[in-house]
């Protein structure tokens, strides 16, 4: 197959706020909120990818219609080759099989009524599975290392702990065999002892072929672990590129200020300096122009102003152009510094 | 789980006698009893007395008492003071026969009305359907029981073709002397007179099932384990039906233990209402004769009937919810 496994572009995902019933009779149009605002995002078999942000940026909100389980505004959603709004719902049924997501909190992602050889099968169920499916529960929960499966096969929920719950959640994502797996914050809630695990699973899965997106809050695991990150912003990709270069040499001021408050391992001091307090962004008061001027400290130190760039920043609006080869920026500082130093 | 039944037997037994010591007390504390009522030609302040000593009301209240707790333990409910003095269990046994299946019958009302209403809101949370099945919940639930029963009599019943009031046909009642009346014929006409009192006990109660189920819905509808589901391929309605329902079922197995005490308060005017001559219009007519010995039969019956309804549902928790474990 050519082409990426995922192919996001340009998603739009707008939540309407609720009307209440005065609303309703005073004929008040309401604004939906847009959790997400023009991400694209594209993660190919054997690929690793990282979706970095702080909360509440449209992470989760992306996850969730990639999985189809909040329809998107605009924009496509591409899955081997095949556009998800242009497919029946039959189609977009099976085509749903090929990209699994796991949540979370993996001590609310299992029906607590439910064994696990019962959560791991129901997926084969839904989707008629042909083969031995009991085979084939076996086999996932071998495969994230719940072993010998037996000893699990009729265990609760709440008879396991955290890190072994995430793996059932998982197993119960793979046994469909998707092509893709979306994984949001998979280790966020778990204890620190048993999140490389789970991680380590991961990446052995990408290893073998499987496309992962790795939703986190943590930069510093998602360069250990990923190819590639995405750094969000209030629905947004500010920067994307490989791990490497993100990390060691990030372009936007947003991303510089997550590198800057990382814990370093030399011990060298925290630096949250770079990221000025600000208001929290708010998906429902959107800023004009760059999404991050407020909280700029490109614009707030006057360099901007001395780039001759400060009226672009608060009024025009900017997306992801390419910096080098596939490192990609939405800052006007930074284009600007590319056109006038080549 | 021995352990557990039998702490749990013994916490029952204490309930019962707590209860039971309280009716005893409540009803003596009504001013007037079985005797000062009564008026006739030979009610001389003598034979009222002679009355009292007869009916053992001349003791002491501690020496009731005693006497009362002696009966129980030799599983004496006592007699009645009506003449001719039948004993309390053959006066109550007719009536909770048909009261029962009344109860029942309401309850089956309730809860699938109850159920589907909130079910129907909490699928379609914040729609118009909501609005209007929670409306409807809210209005059931805030309904007084005799009027609703009123209303039926008034509009309902002549639209259904159903009896207002009474137990049985006495038409019917007559041909079963003569000896010519098929158990079917008599079971469908004891249904008939039953449907009106229970749907009107079914449709009050359904208003708190109602809104149990859709709070417990809307619960379990948002949690995680739900959206996987989806998210896995299941249809809206196969996840409400194999992932939020049965976890919801908790607080619905709840309500109905709890609910039977209350509903025993409507069944006592709704029998009023349609002349049921169930337990209640027994409790109704005994306390306007100040008929102690049946009001505390009566009582007691129901608190057994609660205590053992609660703790059958505590064993049930186990099998809806594999993380309760008894103790
Ligand atoms: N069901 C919803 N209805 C309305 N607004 C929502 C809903 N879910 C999320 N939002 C809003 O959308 C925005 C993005 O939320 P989202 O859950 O995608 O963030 P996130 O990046 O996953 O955050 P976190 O890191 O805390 O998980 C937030 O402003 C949130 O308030
Ligand atoms: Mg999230």
């Amino acid at each position: 197959m050519t082409g990426p496994l995922l192919d996001v572009r340009q998603l739009g995902v707008e939540y309407g706020a609720r009307r209440s019933m005065i609303d309703g009779i005073r004929r008040r149009e309401l604004k939906g909120v847009r959790a997400v605002d023009g991400v694209s995002i594209s993660v190919s078999g054997g690929d690793l990818v990282a979706l970095v942000g702080e909360s509440g940026c449209g992470k989760t909100t992306t996850a969730m219609s990639i999985a189809g389980l909040v329809p998107y505004a605009s924009g496509s959603i591409i899955v081997e080759g095949h556009d998800l709004s242009t497919l029946s719902s039959a189609e977009r049924r099976a085509r749903r099989r090929r990209v699994q997501l796991v949540f979370q909190d993996p001590y609310e992602s299992l029906d607590p009524r439910f064994q696990v050889a019962r959560i791991v099968r129901e997926p084969l169920d839904v989707h008629r599975v042909e083969g031995d499916r009991d085979a084939l529960v076996r086999e996932a929960l071998h495969k994230v290392g719940l072993r010998p499966a037996e000893q699990f096969l009729h265990r609760y929920p709440h008879q396991l702990s955290g890190g072994q719950r995430q793996r059932v959640a998982i197993a119960s994502a793979l046994v469909l065999q998707p092509a893709l797996l979306v994984a949001d914050e998979p280790v966020s809630m778990l204890d620190t002892s048993v999140r490389a695990g789970v991680l380590e699973l991961l990446g052995t899965l990408r290893t073998e072929g499987m496309g992962i997106l790795m939703i986190t809050h943590d930069l510093s695991t998602a360069a250990r672990y990923a190819d590639r990150i995405c750094v969000m912003y209030l629905g947004r990709i500010v920067e994307e590129g490989p791990a490497h270069e993100v990390v060691t040499s990030p372009k936007h001021p947003y991303t510089r200020a997550l590198v800057a408050a990382v814990p370093r391992s030399d011990g060298a001091p925290r630096d949250h300096s770079l990221m000025p307090a600000g208001e929290t962004p708010d998906p429902s008061r959107m800023p004009s122009g760059c999404r991050f001027h407020p909280r700029c400290p490109v614009l707030a130190s006057g360099e901007a102003a001395r780039l001759g760039i400060a009226d672009r920043c608060r009024g025009v609006d900017i997306e992801l152009e390419p910096e080098v080869g596939d490192h990609r920026v939405a800052c006007h500082a930074v284009t600007v510094s590319i056109t006038t130093h080549p | 789980m021995t352990r557990y039944l039998l702490k749990r037997l013994a916490f029952a037994a204490l309930t019962i006698f707590a209860a039971l010591t309280v009716n005893f007390i409540l009803f003596r504390a009504l001013p007037g009893d079985a005797v000062s009522g009564l008026k006739c030609r030979q009610c001389t302040p003598e034979f009222k007395e002679a009355q009292r000593a007869a009916l053992g009301l001349d003791q002491s209240l501690w020496q009731q008492y005693v006497l009362y707790l002696k009966g129980l333990l030799h599983g004496d409910l006592g007699n009645s003071w009506r003449p001719p003095h039948p004993t309390v269990w053959s006066q109550l046994w007719d009536p909770i026969k048909r009261t029962l299946p009344m109860i029942l019958l309401g309850t089956v009302f309730s809860v699938v009305i109850g159920v589907s209403l909130g079910l129907l809101a909490a699928w379609r949370r914040g729609s118009m359907l909501d609005r209007t099945a929670t409306g409807m919940s809210l209005a059931a639930y805030s309904m007084p029981t005799q009027w609703l029963a009123l209303l039926m009599v008034l509009y309902l019943a002549g639209w259904l073709g159903l009896p207002t009031s009474g137990v049985k046909d006495p038409d019917l009642e007559i041909a079963q002397l003569l000896g010519d009346v098929g158990w079917w014929e008599l079971f469908i006409d004891q249904l008939r007179h039953m449907i009106l009192p229970a749907l009107a006990i079914g449709i009050v109660f359904a208003g708190d099932y109602a809104i149990i189920t859709r709070s417990a819905l809307v619960e379990t509808l948002s949690e995680d384990y739900v959206l996987t589901a989806r998210a896995k391929g299941l249809s809206r309605w196969t996840v409400i039906r194999r992932h939020a329902l049965p976890n919801a079922a908790l607080p619905i197995v709840t309500l109905m233990a709890l609910s039977l005490g209350t509903v025993v308060g409507g069944v006592l005017v709704v029998e009023y209402v349609f002349s049921y001559s169930g337990i209640g219009l027994t409790v109704v007519q005994a306390i306007s004769e100040r008929d102690y010995p049946v009001l505390q039969g009566a009582f007691l019956l129901l608190t057994v009937a609660v205590v053992f309804a609660n703790l059958f549902a505590d064993l049930l928790y186990p099998k809806l919810d594999p993380r309760v474990v008894l103790r």
